[in-house]
């Protein structure tokens, strides 16, 4: 091909430009902008975490070097510790309440304050509000004393103390996470109004009422959103430490009935002192939270809608 | 112009650097404020305790002005958590209050100094060599025991007078002091006592009345599932009754007062150590008294004198010396003794137990009485316990919850408690 007599914009912009400037100096520009990320993300996060791995198969009481042991905390954790698994299950059940909980309150809430004429603003800060105080250690010790025998919810229902009955008191634990729905509800709001007003005209052309319009093209048009927060609240809720341990006044009692893994992991740092065992348990949360997060994104290809890939 | 660049990136980098490094070396530098020695102080205890101390640490700070102290308290089961977590960091209070328990662990951790090397001003002449020598690890004197105590069944004087139930009495066995509890349940409406099957000290003396021993000389356990599934059958039948506090009382236990069933006026009597007892004078309006812990039933006594707490100084305390001074002052310093009391146990320092004891009023005189009237009674305590029961005390509230909560048959927990305790003390 030969050129034609009008430069194209690149050629342009080339010409304007004096020289481009070696590829190594540039890099150094973006180190330099990056160092204090890289740093933190180094020092703070790559090395503790390949620390721990290496302590993994070590036994390591914090005061006294760490001595190998190869992977016999990992066949304890699997073979030898009935309260590992009693912590599994209980985090499990714990992720399985508190996720679709949460969300399903965050979605008709994002639904009621979409179709609000007035005070739309205030209404979605009041909601807000407890997500940034939630994870608060002093909101989760009013937990514990509006759930404990002689609380709010003893005095109104006459239940007792949740806190202290094992049948209740992960609920309680729970019902703090779900609390806290203003997170995902305001990630839902966002993606609610991003649905374009034409297609809820149609679909009411075309004799939908509310439901199935809901059904139809809510639901589809919100499903790279609910997914999104699907996935980040379940990371979360798997991790989930602080509600645990302030409901359960650090015991993670009731009969171990709020001893979620983090609770359990920590009882085993630094309570115990088996820094070892307690970073093997760490590791396998974190594969488990990987695989569980990859089982999610394989599923998400037969229900999550990319309004962007078109009519598939 | 290149070269510029790089060594721009290069001295930022190395700015960057030094920053991280300044922030973290931050914590471990000297600590001073306004040119005095500042000293962090740390202990566990009840409000009264924490009253005392605070006037104590006054009058140290009144006749030593150029230190000043910071002091900070919680209940037992926060601060060991807490102090576990700080000690690991390297960051343990300059002075802390510690128990028998954490002593093996933390000496043979690097975590304490030793105190011989501060011998110039802080004295322990005046302290019994045998309490002396309960502070020692491997022949070094990483702390020194601030009192003694021993254990009581402290309980709710009037309740227990107006029931009719006869009161409790020296050489009083497991089994009477059962039928005293369900008597009382009977006739006040509320449980006799906390249950005690959640303790591992209830236990230990249970154990030692019946000539056995929570760990052998050797450190490893020194009783069988037999034993425990014994004494929980024990304790998980009186709760099945109503004679001891139901399994959602017990299960908030936390080694404060102000969460036993007594404290909260829902039992007529607990078991505790003597001097923390004071605590419940505060909280219990009908006035409390101590009895001796029940003995074994062929009347051997299973409680003992315990140090009932330690004084350490942190092994990395950028103010030895002024530790030293502090420790020195809360265990020889008459005017320090005074305000103290018995809040602590019984002093160690001889000529203060001796010079205050005709001083002491209300409820330290009634600790100073107790341990008179068990003076002589007692067996020998036993050695300091192996650095596994720490978390063993845990373990064992734990694997009793299952029990009271009736999740488990005392049987299935005590034997789950024997192969977690075996596992533990190998480790």
């Amino acid at each position: 091909m030969t050129t034609t007599a009008i430069p194209t914009a690149r050629e342009r912009a080339e010409a304007t430009t004096p020289k481009r400037r070696p590829q190594r100096e540039r890099e150094g520009a973006a180190w330099v902008f990056l160092s204090p990320w890289v740093l933190g993300a180094s020092v703070l996060t790559l090395l503790p975490m390949a620390v721990s791995l290496y302590l993994s198969f070590t036994d390591y009481n914090l005061f006294d070097p760490p001595h190998w042991v190869g992977l016999r905390n990992y066949t304890q954790m699997f073979t030898e510790d009935p309260r590992y698994w009693r912590s599994v299950l209980t985090t499990v059940t714990y992720v399985v309440i508190a996720v679709p909980l949460q969300l399903a309150l965050a979605l008709v809430v994002a639904l009621a304050l979409k179709s609000m004429k007035r005070g739309k603003a205030f209404y979605r800060s009041a909601f807000y509000a407890p997500s940034l105080l939630g994870a608060s250690m002093s909101i989760a010790l009013v937990w514990r004393a509006v759930f404990n025998d002689g609380g709010t919810v003893d005095n109104l229902l006459g239940t007792g103390g949740w806190v202290n009955q094992p049948g209740w008191s992960l609920l309680a634990v729970a019902l703090l996470t779900v609390w806290q729905f203003g997170a995902p509800m305001v990630i839902f709001l966002a993606g609610l109004q991003q649905i374009p007003a034409e297609l809820y005209e149609a679909a009411a052309v075309d004799g939908a009422g509310r439901w199935r319009q809901f059904l139809s093209v809510t639901v589809p048009m919100l499903s790279p959103v609910l997914f999104f927060n699907l996935v980040l609240q379940t990371i979360q809720a798997f991790q989930v430490f602080t509600p645990a341990f302030a409901v359960s006044a650090g015991k993670g009692g009731p009969a171990d009935s709020t001893l979620v893994y983090t609770m359990y992991l920590y009882d085993r740092g630094f309570v115990a002192s088996h820094m070892g065992y307690a970073s093997a348990m760490a590791w396998v949360l974190l594969l488990v939270i990987g695989v569980v997060t990859a089982v999610l994104f394989r599923t998400s290809r037969s229900w999550v809608f990319y309004a962007s890939e078109g009519d598939r | 112009m290149p070269g510029h660049r790089t060594k721009g990136f290069c001295a930022s980098a190395v700015a960057l650097a030094l920053c991280a490094l300044a922030a973290g070396c931050g914590g471990s530098g000297e600590s001073v404020g306004g040119g005095k020695a500042v000293l962090r102080y740390t202990w566990w205890g009840n409000p009264d305790r924490a009253e005392r101390t605070e006037k104590t640490v006054a009058l140290f700070e009144k006749q030593h002005p150029d230190i000043s102290v910071q002091t900070s308290f919680s209940g037992y089961d926060a601060y060991k958590q807490k102090l576990a977590v700080q000690a690991s960091g390297g960051d343990a209070p300059d002075v802390m209050q510690l128990d028998y328990r954490q002593i093996d662990q933390y000496a043979s951790g690097g975590v304490l100094l030793d105190l011989a090397k501060q011998k110039t001003v802080l004295r322990t002449a005046g302290i019994d060599s045998g309490l002396l020598a309960t502070g020692r690890v491997d022949g070094v004197q990483y702390a020194i025991p601030q009192g003694r105590g021993t254990e009581t069944v402290v309980y709710d004087v009037k309740t227990w007078k107006d029931s009719g139930v006869p009161l409790p009495r020296a050489g009083w066995t497991w089994s009477q002091w059962a039928s005293s509890v369900r008597e009382l349940a009977d006739k006040t409406g509320k449980p006799g006592a906390t249950d005690p099957g959640q303790s591992e000290d209830a236990f230990e003396v249970w154990l030692r009345g019946r000539g056995k021993a929570l760990y052998t000389r050797s450190g490893e356990l020194g009783f069988t599932a037999d034993d425990l599934a014994r004494w929980w059958t024990f304790t998980d039948g009186l709760r099945r009754e109503g004679a001891v506090s139901p399994a959602e009382q017990t299960t908030q236990l936390d080694g404060s007062v102000e969460n036993t069933p007594l404290g909260r006026g829902k039992a007529v009597s607990d078991t505790n150590w003597d001097a923390p007892s004071s605590g419940y004078l505060a909280i219990v309006p009908t006035g409390i008294a101590l009895a001796p812990m029940p003995s074994g039933s062929d009347g051997t006594p299973g409680q003992y004198f315990k140090p009932s707490m330690f004084l350490g100084v942190s092994a990395h305390t950028g103010h030895a010396k002024e530790a030293a001074q502090l420790v020195d002052f809360l265990l020889n310093d008459p005017g320090a003794a005074k305000i103290l009391g018995v809040t602590r146990g019984i002093p160690v320092n001889e000529t203060i137990r001796t010079d205050t004891a005709p001083l002491l009023k209300d409820f330290d005189k009634t600790v100073a009485d107790y341990q008179a009237s068990l003076e002589g009674k007692l067996k020998d305590p036993p050695q300091a316990p192996p650095s596994g029961d720490n978390a063993l005390q845990t373990t064992f509230q734990r694997d009793y919850d299952q029990v009271s909560y009736e999740r488990m048959t005392p049987r299935e927990a005590a034997e789950n408690y024997v192969t977690e305790a075996k596992a533990e003390l190998r480790s």
